[in-house]
């Protein structure tokens, strides 16, 4: 009798995996012709984004949709590695409807909606525009509802206090953080958080990669990049833009003008030490200041911010001004009429609106007037005053994370000078660009 | 009714039919994938192409993937021996009469259940060079050594993750070999007593041979875990500073996170491969020594 129940047990154990493996595949494929059969019914969309900051008024936004909408639910899914997740989704056929993690591998995979013939491209920036259009294709595949911007950030009351003033050359630069490691010797000049490589990927954006992205011009460069135009690049030339930003890196390390622990130091640390007035000046993005405010409210009145000083003399101090919230419908979406209605929504200008000025950032759109923040007029004074550079479209293979800790190696002392970082670099990149344009 | 009981006879076979479907769904399809991908330069996207063993050849011409192997290598030959040695002094220790036994037992074993990201971090904070606890600890108290670097420098940081590592995972060890030293009969510890054997030939004579399967299990389970090592390095020091602390695993999945999914597999065979072979050698050479009963 035992054995018996045993064996019908084990019998249905054995059903139960096999029905629990195919099962799930029935059911998706039953919800799926009930959801495309009759488009009245519920239809639930699936919104896939790797921004933290954003989680809770994406939330309030849907909400307000779906009293709009009753029949269409959408789904935020948050993930920390976002583009990292976003490729194992592809790759299990797990897709989601509209997503933040456009690359340009997948838009030449054909992994996206063109949203090219959409009616809003009349109000976005031309600037903005431009940067979100894929430069192989000449077709718009994601939309940007922001303007990420980057510099550096002071300590205003400190600046007053010393008579300084945002420099426009590296050398002024450099004096002004020595007068203040004089001046202040209890105060770091400038706080890099090296713990964490984005940050260090982000210097190579900002400060490395400063003077290519000036010389060529915003869109020439980013078909420089993606295209690994390596007479344009130049990345290992002695003497040229990687070699003397990698220099003057390791020279403010050793005239002690950075925090001596530049390589564990974190970026909650950086903050931190910003806004309780133990460090002078940060490079960041627009993006630290929800943080900041977050931390500590009153000091964001403090807060100055300014251009980049560029490593190679006789150019002008630049300044990121970039896209920034950009929304992609994948092409294998099942409800794409419905997620064109999403983004419609979110692109109203009310709705651009409030997310301006709850995320502190300014709007793409002209038809948005936000009061985006304290530091609008000293944005808009920074555009005015430096060239305006853009982000850099990495290989994939080769991220700005990756980058960042060759900058961690190059800190701890693993290159004898500049320009073996420069020739690695180039290496990396190379490696990383073949692999994925063969 | 003759089919009945043949069913019921081989039923004990039947029942594993189940497990033998899971393990090769999970297990052995995937693995037989995997060699086949690791023989492409596949990226994950576009079609692949076949390239025979290229990946395997670039791999040991690699500096990066040399220097991982190495950590990895480093780091189990540092965790694997102490986590046996210190688990089986703990053992020895816990296994006296005392009072609290129980209570000292399950506090050395704790921190394993926490997740070893977890443990990570907050080794983070009381190790960070600076601002961490350790480092306010030694101004305060002025002792020079507790304010070093620790996490800026290569070695050492590899030697702080060793430590916390075992630390963190000594309490599987003793359980492993606490249950062995209770399973052994106390009549041999008697006889031994009867022969005239001290403390240490005791333990030589009569404890270790007892204790043969638990090291047998202790001693490949660490191998395995030391080689595969991937939370704690990835919460403490992300690989760094640089990638001085960048272990195999890591680098798999690095590898594998930037499009290089031929390749990418294929270090993780050899990964496996890496591993399979202590284990499979440790075996071997102790394949006799199990005091039959």
């Amino acid at each position: 009798m035992k054995k018996k129940l045993a064996a019908v047990l084990s019998a249905v154990v054995v059903i139960a995996l096999l029905a629990g493996c195919s099962g799930g595949g029935n059911s998706e494929a039953a919800k799926e012709k009930s959801g495309g059969a009759d488009s009245a019914k519920n239809v639930k969309l699936q919104f896939f984004t790797g921004k933290v900051e954003t989680i809770d008024l994406m939330n309030e936004l849907i909400a307000k949709f779906h009293e709009e909408n009753p029949n269409i639910e959408v789904e935020q899914e948050y993930q920390k590695d976002a583009s990292n997740v976003f490729k194992v989704k592809l790759a299990s056929g797990d897709v989601p409807d509209i997503t933040t993690v456009v690359t340009q591998e997948y838009v030449d995979q054909g992994k996206y909606l063109d949203l090219s013939g959409e009616a809003y491209w009349s109000r976005v920036l031309p600037a903005i525009k431009d940067l979100t259009t894929d430069v192989k294709s000449g077709k718009q595949f994601k939309v940007a509802t922001n303007v990420s911007m980057g510099g550096i950030f002071y300590n205003k009351a400190l600046f007053e206090e010393l008579g300084l003033k945002p420099a426009a050359t590296w050398e002024e630069f450099v004096d002004q953080l020595q007068t203040i490691q004089e001046k202040k010797p209890d105060v770091v000049p400038l706080f890099i958080a090296g713990k964490e490589s984005w940050t260090l990927g982000q210097l190579i954006e900002f400060v490395g990669h400063g003077p290519v992205k000036q010389q060529l011009g915003v869109i020439p460069a980013k078909k420089a990049f993606i295209n690994n135009d390596s007479a344009q690049l130049k990345f290992d030339e002695q003497g040229g833009a990687m070699d003397t930003f990698a220099r003057r890196l390791l020279e403010l390390r050793d005239k002690k003008l950075v925090n001596s622990d530049l390589v564990t130091a974190t970026y909650d640390n950086q903050k931190q030490a910003f806004v309780d007035g133990k460090a002078a000046l940060i490079i960041q993005g627009m993006w630290v200041m929800g943080d900041l405010f977050k931390m500590k409210p009153e000091f964001t009145d403090n807060i100055g911010f300014t251009v980049i000083p560029s490593v190679v003399d006789g150019l002008k101090p630049t300044v990121l001004s970039a896209e920034d919230s950009a929304y992609a419908i994948t092409a294998e979406s099942k409800h794409p009429e419905e997620a064109k209605k999403f983004l419609d929504f979110l692109l109203r200008p009310e709705n651009l609106k409030i997310y301006s000025e709850t995320l502190k950032s300014p709007a793409a759109f002209t038809d948005v007037d936000a009061d985006w923040g304290p530091l609008k007029d000293q944005a808009a004074e920074a555009l005015r005053q430096g060239a305006n550079i853009a982000f850099t479209d990495w290989p994939s293979g080769f991220s700005g994370d990756d980058a960042g800790r060759m900058v961690q190696e190059l800190m701890v002392g693993k290159y004898d000078n500049s320009h073996d970082f420069a020739v690695d670099f180039k290496k990396a990149w190379d490696k990383a660009w073949d692999a994925n344009n063969r | 009714m003759a089919l009945l009981r043949k069913f019921n006879n081989h039923l004990h076979q039947y029942m594993a039919i189940p497990a033998i479907v899971l393990f090769g769904f999970f297990f052995i399809y995937p693995l037989i994938r995997g060699v086949g991908i690791s023989l492409t330069d596949s990226n994950g996207i576009t079609p692949a192409n076949f390239v025979g063993l290229q990946n395997f050849i670039d791999f040991f011409r690699d500096d990066r993937a040399m220097h991982d192997m190495m950590t990895t290598l480093w780091f189990a030959i540092g965790s694997a021996p102490l986590l046996n040695l210190f688990g089986f002094l703990y053992a020895l220790l816990l296994d006296q009469k005392m009072a609290g036994k129980g209570f000292v037992r399950a506090i050395v074993y704790l921190p394993a259940v926490i997740s070893p990201l977890i443990m990570g971090y907050i080794w983070y904070f009381i190790l960070q060079p600076e601002r961490g606890f350790l480092y306010h600890l030694g101004q305060n108290l002025k002792l020079e050594f507790l304010q070093g670097n620790w996490l800026g420098s290569s070695t050492s940081a590899m030697v702080l993750l060793i430590i916390v590592n075992v630390w963190q995972f000594v309490g599987m060890t003793m359980i492993i070999y606490l249950a062995g030293l209770q399973s052994i009969p106390a009549e041999l510890y008697e006889a031994g007593r009867i022969d005239g054997a001290g403390g240490w030939k005791t333990l030589w004579n009569v404890t270790i041979p007892m204790l043969y399967p638990s090291i047998k299990i202790n001693v490949v389970t660490n191998i395995i875990g030391s080689l595969s090592v991937f939370d704690i390095i990835v919460a403490l020091t992300d690989g760094g500073p640089g990638y001085s602390t960048e272990s195999l695993s890591l680098y798999i999945m690095r590898m594998q996170y930037g499009s290089f999914t031929g390749y990418s597999t294929a270090v993780a065979l050899i990964l496996f491969l890496i591993i399979i072979i202590p284990v499979f050698l440790f075996l071997r050479l102790t394949r006799n020594k199990e005091v039959e009963m």
